[in-house]
């Protein structure tokens, strides 16, 4: 059965393993994160994580122990069975270098990384020896070591299915694992009483021992397939963080199994030597195992560049600082975002943009003190070393305080700004929606209503019987027209429908036309077209200045000069009169200054005494 | 559609309208208020389509138009207007709106001022609108005082340089020549500026010889001066950089006296 083994091992190892489901690895839902749920990220701090990974054997000493009576065990086995031994079995002096192997890489990995991994590999040294019982030629050895001749095999597809970090991930390699672990501790102890080897078998009721080795044998090529594809498949899926840690095991792993593979079809000569190499690669695979493990701490000479460059950096320059150090080029970091209470509403990049986190991100918090100051995204992978990324935040913590400080600061101004261009875009709105109102409603009711008084005034006809009645008529005819006349006037002030209609120049044509002194307008070549917000800007500065020339300057001529310049509208309203003006000075400029930085613009006022006043607004086209 | 209710002379020509306005009770006061007056209202259009059906069936005298219709009630009995008067020449197209615009002036009246009028909707209440109705009908013009005050102010402001045509009127010419773009007859004018009639006949006369307009046949001299006062006016808005307007001044024979009135 030792050969069984071996194959599943070999033949196993050099396919790799599962993606596992990603989710597994992200320790916070991703939909909770964008939630901003606090209380997510709980489950990916670095304690926690640590922690849970201890959740195996508590004590940091429990694995060598347990490793320390493997040893012990592995001894005695190796005695009960030396008697038994036979070229066809593995001889005492390798078995027990295989079995003394796991119970020393897993306790180091243990020592070195703690988590299942080295409590796992720990168990397939004792699972190997137990194993080697079979091959004792006492009765009762032999018997006992005849239930659990398979059971290394299923502690071995545990590891490579749990490997790097000692956890099960993906639902397929639970049931795989566990279908194994079946098969070995129930089916095949099942098996036993019907099994006649030439040592007594205590248990013996009949043989059947061709039909259950063809059975064994066909369940373990299933089981190594399926293994094999899992393997496979998570080495295709992974990131480069985490083949750098599968590599040493894979590359054990493929060249056992080819040997193994070949060792039948070679000629007498070459298949010992191939022999051979399928046997060192057995003893290679706990190494290979151990080796992977650390491989993940290499980033700790990383932590150290950290914390030298650390204070050279630029702020711009962090995040790839921190990718470098991780070894994850994918990495990001984003801070957590306020809302006015102060609680976390989602998490934002350092330019304050909401960040959303791919599907497969894991999240790792950092804190100073109990607060958490940002998280990074990154590769699931770099979990399988906390200490690094352990080391990595707390090293980077204040940085990333003071970046979370301005990102801040910086999604406050662009809230602002975006508060405050709504604020004008539900104005304008409002503006139009009531010129329209007042034009089809009030202004439409009062001309029909001074129709009809028309129509009966031309009812009483020519002879006009009473001139009392004739004068009253004409007294509410003249009443309607001056309402009429005036609410044209609001209706124009609070939005000229031409600037809706017909466009900015029109409309800055319709103003110096209205205008009660000249105003000339002079534009540049044709404007692009200009978002509502833009060309309402424009237009009420403009109508502002010319109002403010006429009031205040004692103007004789206004030029209104509009011309787009690359992506900007410029416009200038320039005056001959007195000047002096001040923005401040109740001119209604101040808002219309407000007004046109909503959309990312300036305005600014050139005004000296005697040399008259320009205004000049610059605003981007396409408005903010 | 209605019909004539009242004939006064059977053996005048009864001026044949259609209206187009969304607003119903509007509409049908504004028809009322024709047909005491002599026109037949055809037909009754409440957006821009139905006008252009309208009139494509009954090819009236005139059609009065509201600026708004739905959809947008923004500028589709503008749009429709200049349709029609590209399709129609013989229709006159009256456009009433709650407030003017050069631009929409502009767009409307393109390069034959004649049976067109531009005026505030709220114009119907006042004396001269029934003249203004048959003005348009017979291929005469009628803008509204204040589109003519808003161009004045406009081309007062122009001074970009450019030769004016009307540079060489005098202040009084400019003034009856801009009530001539209104469409007012010479006694209007007289009225208006508390002149003799021969007084601003003289006026008349001195405008056609200033804008080179002598020889021109006498009905059409006053349209073309009109043109010449809009063409003007209007390019003193348009900026200094926008290019020349090469509208030749109306050699136009369709064009036809701007004042039925007119003695």
């Amino acid at each position: 059965m030792k050969g069984g083994l071996g194959a599943i091992a070999i033949d196993a190892v050099p396919e790799a393993a599962p993606p596992g489901d990603p989710a597994a690895f992200i320790a916070s839902d991703p939909a909770a994160f964008t939630a901003g749920d606090p209380a997510a990220f709980t489950a990916g701090d670095p304690a926690a994580f640590t922690a849970r990974l201890g959740s195996g054997p508590r004590s940091r000493y429990g694995v060598p122990a347990l490793a320390v009576a493997g040893v012990a065990f592995g001894a005695v086995v190796l005695w009960l069975a030396d008697s038994g031994r036979t070229p066809d079995t593995t001889s005492t002096l390798f078995s027990g270098i295989v079995g003394g192997l796991y119970l020393l890489t897993g306790s180091v990995t243990h020592l070195r990384r703690p988590g299942r991994l080295g409590l796992r590999m720990v168990t397939v040294g004792i699972a190997w020896f137990a194993e080697d019982l079979w091959v004792s030629i006492d009765p009762v050895p032999h018997t006992v070591g005849m239930l659990v001749r398979c059971v290394a095999s299923a502690c071995l597809v545990h590891v490579l299915l749990a490997f790097p970090d000692g956890r099960l991930r993906a639902r397929t390699e639970r049931v795989v694992t566990g279908a194994v672990y079946v098969f070995v501790l129930v089916v095949v102890p099942l098996g036993v009483p019907f099994y006649e080897s030439m040592t007594p078998n205590l248990l013996l009721v009949a043989d059947l021992a061709d039909l259950q080795d063809m059975l064994i044998d066909g369940v373990q090529v299933v089981f190594a397939m399926i293994v094999g594809g899992l393997l496979v498949r998570r080495w295709f899926v992974a990131t480069p963080p985490a083949r750098r840690v599968l590599a040493p095991v894979y590359g054990v792993g493929l060249v056992g199994s080819v040997a193994s593979l070949l060792h039948p079809a070679l000629p007498d000569s070459s298949a010992l030597l191939v022999n051979e190499v399928a046997h060192l690669a057995t003893l290679g695979l706990p190494v290979a195992f151990l080796a992977g493990a650390l491989r993940v701490r290499l980033g700790r000479t990383a932590v150290a560049d950290l914390l030298l460059q650390l204070p050279r950096i630029s702020p711009a320059d962090l995040p790839d600082l921190l990718a470098r150090a991780l070894g994850d080029p994918a990495l990001r970091i984003a801070y957590p975002r306020p809302d006015e209470a102060g609680s976390t509403t989602g998490y934002m990049d350092a330019a304050g943009q909401l960040v959303t986190p791919r599907p497969d991100d894991a999240i790792t918090p950092v804190r100073r003190g109990p607060r958490v100051v940002a998280v990074l995204l990154h590769d699931p992978a770099l979990r399988a070393d906390p200490h690094v990324l352990h080391a990595v935040t707390a090293v980077a913590a204040l940085e990333l305080d003071n970046q979370r400080l301005a990102a801040e600061v910086r999604a406050q101004l662009a809230e602002a700004r975006a508060s405050r261009v709504r604020i004008v875009a539900a104005a304008d709105e409002q503006r139009r929606r009531i010129e329209r109102d007042l034009h089809d409603g009030a202004q439409q009711q009062l001309v029909t209503a001074a129709l009809v008084l028309r129509l009966a005034r031309d009812r009483l006809g020519p002879a006009q019987p009473d001139p009392e009645i004739d004068a009253l008529l004409r007294r509410a005819a003249d009443g309607l027209a001056g309402a009429v006349a005036e609410l044209r006037e609001l209706a124009r002030g609070i939005h000229p429908a031409v600037l809706t209609e017909a466009g900015l120049l029109p409309a800055l044509r319709a103003l110096a036309a209205r205008s009660a002194y000249p105003v000339q307008v002079v534009d540049g070549p044709a404007l692009p077209p200009l978002a509502d917000g833009v060309a309402a800007t424009a237009y009420f500065v403009a109508a502002e200045a010319v109002t403010n020339a006429a009031k205040h300057a004692c103007a004789n001529q206004v030029q209104v000069h509009v011309r787009a310049s690359g992506n900007r509208l410029l416009v200038t309203v320039a005056d001959d009169g007195v000047g002096g003006a001040d923005m401040g000075a109740g001119t209604g400029l101040l808002g219309l200054r407000d007004r046109v930085a909503a959309l990312d613009g300036k305005l600014v006022v050139r005004s000296f005494p005697g040399a008259g006043t320009s205004v000049h607004a610059e605003l981007p086209l396409e408005g903010p | 559609m209605t019909t004539v209710t009242t004939a006064p002379d059977p053996a005048a020509t009864v001026t044949r309208v259609v209206l187009a306005d969304d607003a119903s009770l509007f509409r049908s006061a504004l028809a009322e208020l024709l047909e005491r007056d002599g026109c037949a209202i055809v037909a009754q259009a409440g957006n821009a389509d139905e006008l252009l059906d309208a009139v494509e069936r009954h090819r009236p005298d005139l059609a009065v138009v509201d600026i708004r219709m739905p959809p947008t009630h923004r500028l589709e009995g503008l749009r429709a207007a200049v349709l029609l008067r590209r399709r129609h020449p013989g229709t006159g197209v009256l456009l009433l709106s709650q407030h003017l615009e050069v631009a929409h002036l502009d767009e409307l009246v393109g390069q034959t001022a004649s049976g067109v009028g531009y005026l505030l909707k709220d114009r119907v209440t006042g004396p001269d609108f029934l003249d203004a109705v048959r003005r348009v009908a017979a291929d005469g013009c009628a803008f509204d005082p204040e589109v003519v005050r808003m161009l004045a102010g406009g081309r007062l402001g122009g001074g970009t340089g450019r030769r004016d045509e009307l540079a060489e009127l005098s202040s009084r010419e400019r003034q009856v020549l801009a009530l001539m773009a209104q469409g007012r007859s010479n006694n209007g004018i007289a009225d208006e500026l508390h002149l003799t009639t021969r007084t601003v006949e003289t006026h008349v006369r001195s405008v056609f010889q200033r804008l080179a307009l002598a020889d021109e046949a006498e009905h059409n001299r006053r349209v073309l001066a009109v043109l010449a006062y809009l063409r003007s006016a209007r390019r003193a808005m348009i900026s200094a950089s926008a290019a020349a307007d090469s509208a030749d001044l109306g050699r136009n024979p369709a064009a036809d006296d701007c004042s039925i009135a007119s003695p």
